[in-house]
């Protein structure tokens, strides 16, 4: 289109103009003086670009603060509901959905809500705040130590969901990082755990982090009953998958102390600054999204448990205590009994409600569970039938691990001695499904081991209460308490009446890690599914 | 005084006063005397006009009104002439009277565009398409935001309107996206300076939230002389980084020299809902074909039902404009000044915007050789109660939850004696709208000046120099508060945010120009400059979450307060060089360099690109066919550089409250390793043609843009400790064609008809993305509904969402109890359309004109979360059929069988809905539409000569007045006789960034029926 031959001209002539004095020297004079005058200007560019109101570099004063984070992080929050209340919640039938919208209850394993609320914040919430300390503070100090503990506790609720996940290469910047198997990472909790409870032995006196220890203030004494407590948890995890191992590691547990005491419950607090903070159950329970499930009014009511006014709050309209199934469709939820304000919420300690079923007050500084001490009786009963030595007979432990729930929940004296020897077994919950008891187990003490294993479990399980995740991961090992099978499931591969045992990796994973995942897939039991077991589960 | 210094400045006034020699001398013969008056497609007087008496020397001009007097013989013919009209020759015919109508020529020959740096040039010389939009276009059929009423005038421009009701930002793309992490929006530019067009936050998720204003809708029309849009690379180059999206470039007016004029404007509009959901009016609030008085369903028993409950709850808003634009001036000094007042109601109760525009201009010839050229525009804006939008509880969700067989008027008193909401069902997150209404409220208020300051020198008569300096500053303050008993957002007592933002933006430059003649042949004109733009923002407020007296909004009464503050800011240094040289004036060539160094970029901060461009007037080359009036081929390349937003270049920490001492974590996004500037190069070619005396004209343009080295953050494995990583990636190439044809049909001394044909296709090709990235969501995921993703060897704008599980074969598959069963997420549509049509007319007829505007876009889809809720409510109108059950669907259950399983409606659509969550395949529409987009009739009232008024014109406008068509659903559900009709409008989307292409609980666009009243004085 464009003649050549008039280009040339065409190019020639300005060559000719650029020859021509005035305009040339003037311009050219402007052009590079101008250039000079910007390129002087730049010096100030470092500075400009610097944010102000961003931390580059980090001081002393500042650590606290980001194991803060990563405390604060591995409990989910401000995700709390599509991190934990929508899945391991539920699956551990604390709880069940009121809301249609809702599908997991029915076994719809949302990707995104995992993904954003729950593996995110292992990842980009814990990581990244527990590596910056270990990077800053060497080996041997008790602030270390304490980044390797919460390391090992915030994977175990993240490997527990998915089975295989990034851990040994977790936290270093790549492409893709590879996934490990549960086993693997089960070892190396125990190493860990035991390495930096050596260092803390050392630095009993020390006050790791004691302005942003949220949940210990930096006692050193109570993180190590804390990670020996953790230590004797995944020890009786994967008690099926490696029982010598499993013995070992429970026995070395106990004798290095464990959580023993009331005082010892470890606790998480925050000031509650804003809604974001704040214990996630009083963030979400206004909602009115999620009530008591069936399974806890039958186990609560049925064995007359005193913690129910505590864990629960009477149903807006008919002033009593009332659960619904799991697992219930729309055109179910639409059913009166199955309404918000026919059942009951989460206790006033959490949520108080101010009228109406739509008023509530969220108490957000209420403290959230972390471990309690009752659940070190539980495991150490259980070890006992197991044959271990966890310094003390398994009634004995059973019965210890009652009281201090109880007395955790404000409960002391006879009325608890009354409910440990309870012959009343669970009821009916008069819900819209009409279902039956969900089992037939009392509170005292039983003669067989199956119903004392079923006893620990349930005790367990109640004493557990609100920590959903450790319910529902030692329901799958234990399959213990008895629960009720979902009423519906949208989810093809766990029909109803089956049991979900993981969560499939997820999809946010699949298109920024695709090797690795599938890589991964490989050391699972089976196909990447909900109904494949995970490493620990036997049954 | 001296004629021919302010002559030079006023190239119109010289025209004048030599014409008036000319006529002066010429009195001698003797003729008769005619008197008329031009006027424009308009109406309006156009002074300066030339009127020559055919084949003499005899000629005048008009005056300031467009009235002209000139003798000549009965017998003579009268040329009128002007730059930017058509020419018309007019024979006297013994008339001693003889009006005329000039039509606004696109095709216009001599037309001189502001192009890049407020450089004018020759329309003719240029070797890249522009499409000049005339101020008169903007001011009839009116909107808040100006920038809406662009749609389907401009080949190649998407328009999309956040929906937030008056005053929420417009997202505006000139040939299709092209940026992932950054914005696509075109750059709006000013007498040559750019102004700030930040969107702020805007809804990127379909839980939603409420969209901030932008800056471009401050621009107030009636001040608008004309807007050239400048599409590709090649014509924006200049303005670097900014401009690669395109350059909308306003020229304002000016005062002109001669007697005081005044233009007086005053509009009325009413605006009604245009397009709302069809609702089913057989079946009532209940659950499983039982009636149930408190169920949020209408699933229920045969009931009496509302038909109108939902329409019943917008209002009809009346919005008005006045505005006053003054003109006076000397020879030497020229000021023009207006005042605009624009009361606008949305169709949300309690939804207004009010804003104040003064703006004055002054310019003034100081000596022979300096002119100076200064602005100020001050304007004050004030939005109350911007409707949220989305899945959350703003008042459109609210009230389309409504069960068909209540009576919102029931629900008017929205609490009880105690105070607390009064509702039909028991929600976790939805309210009575009623509640929201009266029970929550947001504000805001922007004050903003804008102010240029230029100066001129003739160093020569060839040479000039110019020094701008422009700053555009506002302050914005937002204030939102949720009474106590608010679902979702309050805390006890309440919730209460306030935040002030503070923007600045300054610009300097100065640019040396030149032009000669070399020889008899060649010319050549060129420019030089440097220049330096600067842009803060800041931002500090609070959130109470919780207030200590109960609705008292306030910080002072913060239970738990949380602080923001948010700071960046960013300089660009550049200097330029752009040169053109012609050759007998058909042939042009352009070339332009531009280096910019960049704050946000590591040192050197340094960037450097280029662009070249040829063009070739055959018409003026060769002899060419009597028939053919212009032909031109043009062709250009060109490149530009693109920065990146501040603070990129640090691995830093944040601090946020909480906890006992506040928390400190690391930035989930990893700094780039060595960050590069994003390129996008772009190649074009174009012919003008036109025909049968430039009757017919045909615009055609190629283009062919790849941006390569895209400044993004793109997600990463968690697991590496980042949630994503900034990176230089990914080619996306856009090619596309744009066409225009033009044309005037019946053109008389009687009647007139202009009709122009716009049509724009543009294919998005997303090339490479990065070798260990397969797709990355544009806004985080799927959300509740669909979500745009971008994927290697995808398209931008590709939808992706849960859809119906399909076997190997492509069956559907169901499960046991007959319903659909999920599939894995994937790709269900394109949010952008395939292309886009607009077919503009203007007829004058005596004292009337009457101006039609159809436009339409076919193709691109759209999903709805809002159907989704319609459809598990069972309030949407297709939910009657099946509703008794039997619904055996065309599907396979997961082992291959046939399905065999009847089911009935409810299970269907709560199955695929899910409500909130819903599986997006099923709720994708077609988005292809065309609509009646403007129309008005204006009528020139005829006003006697010494009248006070000069003109007088009167207005009918309306502006989408119907849809000629609207697409369907994409899904054809087996078993289902109805076809789901689309049933919002496209033009409508939760926010002006880039996330688009989903509706949840959008705010229904409108329909706009006004009255417009010009009066000139």
């Amino acid at each position: 289109m464009i003649n050549p031959k008039l280009f040339k001209r065409n190019i020639e002539v300005i060559m000719k103009i650029n020859q021509s004095s005035i305009i040339n020297k003037s311009a050219t004079a402007l052009f590079i003086g101008l250039l000079g005058f910007s390129t002087s200007c730049t010096d100030d560019f470092k500075k400009m670009n610097t944010n102000p109101t961003a931390i580059i570099e980090l001081t002393n004063n500042e650590y606290p603060a980001v194991f803060s984070r990563a405390l604060a992080a591995g409990s989910y929050h401000p995700s709390f509901q599509t991190a934990q209340n929508l899945f391991a919640d539920l699956y551990a039938q604390y709880y069940a959905t009121t809301t249609g919208n809702f599908q997991s209850d029915r076994f719809f394993m949302h990707m995104g809500w995992a993904a954003g609320s729950h593996w995110n914040p292992i990842y980009t919430g814990v990581v990244p705040q527990l590596m910056t300390v270990m990077d800053n503070f060497d080996a041997n100090t008790p602030e270390n130590a304490l980044a390797n503990i919460w390391w090992a506790f915030s994977f175990s609720r993240l490997t527990d969901y998915y089975g295989p996940v990034p851990y040994f290469d977790a936290g270093i910047p790549a492409r893709g990082v590879k996934y490990d198997s549960q086993e693997a990472i089960y070892d190396d909790f125990f190493k860990r755990v035991t390495a930096a409870v050596a260092v803390l032995e050392q630095h009993k006196s020390a006050k790791p982090f004691a302005t942003g220890d949220i949940i210990y203030k930096g006692d050193v004494n109570k993180w190590i009953k804390f990670a020996n407590t953790f230590r004797l948890r995944c020890a009786l995890r994967i008690s099926k998958a490696d029982p010598a191992r499993a013995k070992a590691e429970a026995e070395a547990a106990v004798k290095a102390g464990i959580l023993e005491i009331g005082a010892d419950n470890a606790m998480m607090v925050r000031t509650a600054i804003n809604s974001g903070d704040g214990n996630g159950i009083s963030r979400i329970a206004g909602w009115g999204e999620f009530r008591m499930s069936a399974t806890m009014e039958s186990i609560l009511k049925g064995y007359n448990d005193p913690r129910m006014v505590e864990f629960f709050q009477p149903a807006f309209n008919t002033g009593t205590y009332e659960g619904l199934r799991n697992g219930l469709n729309p055109a179910q939820l639409a059913l009166p009994l199955n309404l918000n304000d026919n059942n009951s919420n989460v206790g006033a300690r959490w949520i108080r409600n101010t009228g109406a079923g739509s008023g509530w007050e969220n108490l957000y500084a209420v403290p959230a569970s972390i471990m309690h001490t009752s659940e070190a009786y539980f495991l150490r009963a259980e070890g006992a039938l197991n044959g271990w030595d966890m310094n003390g007979e398994a009634k004995d432990l059973y019965e210890q691990g009652i009281r201090l729930s109880m007395e955790q929940w404000g409960f002391t004296g006879d009325a608890v001695e009354k409910y440990i020897q309870g012959t009343t077994p669970p009821v009916a919950p008069g819900d819209a499904m009409n279902s039956a008891p969900v089992t037939t187990i009392p509170v005292k003490w039983g003669a067989s081991e199956a119903i004392q294993r079923e006893q620990i479990g349930t005790q367990k399980w109640l004493a557990l209460f609100p920590d959903g995740f450790e319910a529902w991961a030692e329901y799958r090992r234990s399959r213990f308490p008895k629960l009720y099978p979902v009423v519906n499931s949208v989810n093809e591969d766990v029909p109803a009446g089956q049991v979900l045992r993981r969560f499939p990796f997820l999809d946010a994973e699949k298109n920024t890690n695709k090797p690795a995942v599938d890589a991964a897939v490989s050391l699972l039991n089976g196909e990447d599914k909900a109904s494949t077991p995970l490493w620990w589960d036997k049954n | 005084m001296n004629l021919i210094g302010s002559a030079r400045f006023g190239g119109k006034l010289l025209m004048l006063l030599v014409l008036c020699l000319f006529t002066f001398s010429a009195v001698v013969a003797q003729d008769i005397a005619i008197k008329g008056k031009v006027t424009d497609g308009g109406g309006m007087g156009i002074p300066g006009v030339n009127v020559l008496v055919k084949g003499t020397t005899k000629g005048t001009t008009t005056d300031i009104e467009g009235t002209y007097e000139v003798s000549a013989s009965s017998n003579a013919t009268l040329v009128f002439s002007f730059i930017g009209y058509e020419t018309r020759e007019v024979s006297v015919g013994g008339k001693s009277v003889v009006d005329v109508t000039l039509s606004d020529n696109v095709t216009a020959l001599n037309e001189v565009v502001v192009t890049a740096m407020g450089i004018e040039r020759s329309a003719k010389s240029l070797t890249y398409s522009t499409q000049k939009i005339d101020g008169k276009q903007l001011t009839d059929v009116r909107d808040a935001n100006f920038v809406n009423t662009l749609s389907g005038k401009v080949a190649g421009l998407v328009v999309t309107q956040g929906s937030s009701g008056p005053g929420s930002a417009t997202r505006v793309v000139l040939r299709g996206n092209r940026s992932i992490g950054g914005s696509n929006n075109a750059l709006f530019v000013v007498d040559g300076v750019p102004i700030d067009n930040s969107v702020g936050s805007q809804v990127g998720s379909d839980f939603g939230g409420r969209n901030r204003s932008d800056g471009a809708a401050n621009i107030n029309p009636d001040d608008i002389e004309s807007m050239n849009v400048l599409k590709g690379a090649a014509a924006s180059a200049l303005y670097g980084s900014r401009a690669a999206n395109g350059v909308i470039m306003i020229t304002t007016k000016k005062g002109k020299a001669g007697k005081v004029s005044a233009d007086i404007n005053s509009g009325v509009v009413v605006e009604t809902p245009f397009l709302l959901p069809s609702f089913q009016n057989t079946y009532g609030q209940g659950a499983g074909g039982k009636s149930e008085t408190n169920s949020a369903s209408s699933w229920g028993a045969p009931a009496t039902t509302f038909p109108n409950n939902i329409r019943d709850f917008y209002r009809d808003a009346v919005s008005t404009n006045n505005s006053i634009g003054v003109s006076t001036g000397s020879e030497k000094t020229q000021t023009y000044l207006s005042y605009t007042h624009n009361g606008n109601q949305g169709i949300i109760p309690n939804n207004t915007l009010q804003r104040h525009t003064m703006n004055l201009r002054i310019n003034s010839q100081v000596t022979k050789r300096l002119s100076v050229d200064g602005k100020i525009t001050y304007v004050n804006q004030d939005i109350n109660n911007k409707p949220y939008s989305g899945e959350n509880s703003g008042p459109i969700m609210n009230l389309l939850k409504l069960p068909r067989s209540v009576d919102l008027n029931q629900y008017k008193d929205y609490q009880d004696e105690n105070g607390n909401p009064t509702y039909w069902a028991s929600s976790s997150i939805y309210m009575n709208p009623h509640w929201t209404l009266n029970k929550t409220f947001s504000s805001e208020r922007r004050d903003r000046s804008t102010i240029l300051g230029s100066a001129k020198y003739d160093i020569t008569d060839w040479l000039n120099v110019q020094g701008r300096i422009s700053y555009d500053t506002y302050v914005d303050e937002y204030r939102n508060g949720w009474s106590d008993k608010t679902l979702l957002y309050a805390a006890r007592g309440g919730n209460y945010e306030h935040f002030i933002g503070k923007r600045l933006e300054r610009n300097l430059d100065l640019i040396i120009s030149g032009n000669n003649k070399i020889s008899e042949d060649f010319s050549v004109t060129y420019n030089v400059g440097a220049g330096q733009t600067y842009q803060r923002y800041g931002e500090t407020g609070g959130i109470a979450t919780g207030l200590s007296v109960t609705n008292k909004f306030d910080l002072n009464f913060a239970t738990n307060l949380t602080r923001v503050a948010t700071f960046n800011e960013k300089e660009v240094q550049y200097v330029f060089g752009t040169a053109s040289v012609s050759f007998r004036d058909y042939l042009t060539v352009d070339a332009s360099v531009r280096n910019d160094w960049s704050s946000t970029l590591p040192a050197p901060h340094s960037y450097l690109y280029s662009a070249f461009g040829a063009n070739f007037i055959l018409s003026d080359a060769v002899q060419l066919p009597q028939w053919i009036s212009f032909a031109k081929v043009r062709g250009s390349w060109a490149q530009v550089g693109n920065d990146t937003s501040p603070y990129q270049l640090d691995q830093s920490y944040t601090y946020a409250p909480g906890g006992l001492i506040g928390y400190v974590s690391r930035g989930v996004t990893r700094v780039a390793d060595n960050l590069k500037p994003e390129i996008s190069s772009s190649t074009e070619f174009g012919v003008d043609f036109r025909i049968l005396n430039n009757r017919l004209g045909l615009d055609v343009t190629y283009y062919n843009s790849n941006t390569v080295n895209q400044l993004l953050s793109l997600s990463l494995a968690t697991a590496s400790g980042f949630s994503s990583q900034f990176i230089n990636a990914g080619k996306i190439n856009n090619e596309g064609v744009e066409i225009v044809l033009s044309g005037s049909p019946v053109r008389n001394d009687n009647i007139s008809w202009e009709t122009a044909l716009n049509f724009a296709r543009n294919v998005n090709t997303i090339i490479e993305l990065h070798p260990d990235i397969e797709k990355a969501y544009i806004s985080g995921g799927i959300g509740r509904t669909a979500g745009p993703v971008v994927s290697k060897g995808g398209s931008y704008g590709d939808m992706y969402g849960y859809t119906w599980l399909r076997d190997a074969q492509g069956r559907y598959v169901v499960g046991a109890n007959g319903a659909p069963l999920v599939g894995p997420e994937g790709k269900i549509g394109n949010f952008n359309p395939k292309f886009t049509l607009g077919w503009n007319n203007t007829v004058n007829y005596k004292n009337f004109v009457l101006s039609v505007l159809v436009d339409g876009r076919v193709g691109g889809t759209m999903t709805s979360g809002t159907e989704a809720n319609l459809a598990y409510d069972g309030t949407a109108d297709y939910t009657t059929e099946h509703r008794d059950g039997g619904w055996v669907l065309d599907a396979v259950t997961a082992e291959g069988q046939q399905n065999n399983v009847a089911i009935n409606a409810e299970t269907f659509w709560q199955t695929v809905s899910q409500g909130r969550y819903s599986w997006g395949e099923f709720f994708t529409y077609s988005t292809t539409n065309f609509r009646l987009r403007e129309l008005s009739v204006g009528y020139n009232i005829p006003v006697p000569e010494s009248f006070f008024f000069k003109n007088m014109r009167l207005s009918l406008t309306a502006r989408n007045l119907f849809f000629l068509y609207r697409g369907y659903a994409k899904m054809d559900i087996p078993g289902m006789s109805t076809k789901r009709k689309l049933s919002f409008d496209p033009d409508m989307s939760l926010g002006a960034g880039n996330y688009q292409g989903v509706d949840y609980g959008n705010l229904p666009s409108t329909r706009t029926v006004g009255l417009n009243l010009k009066l000139g004085f």
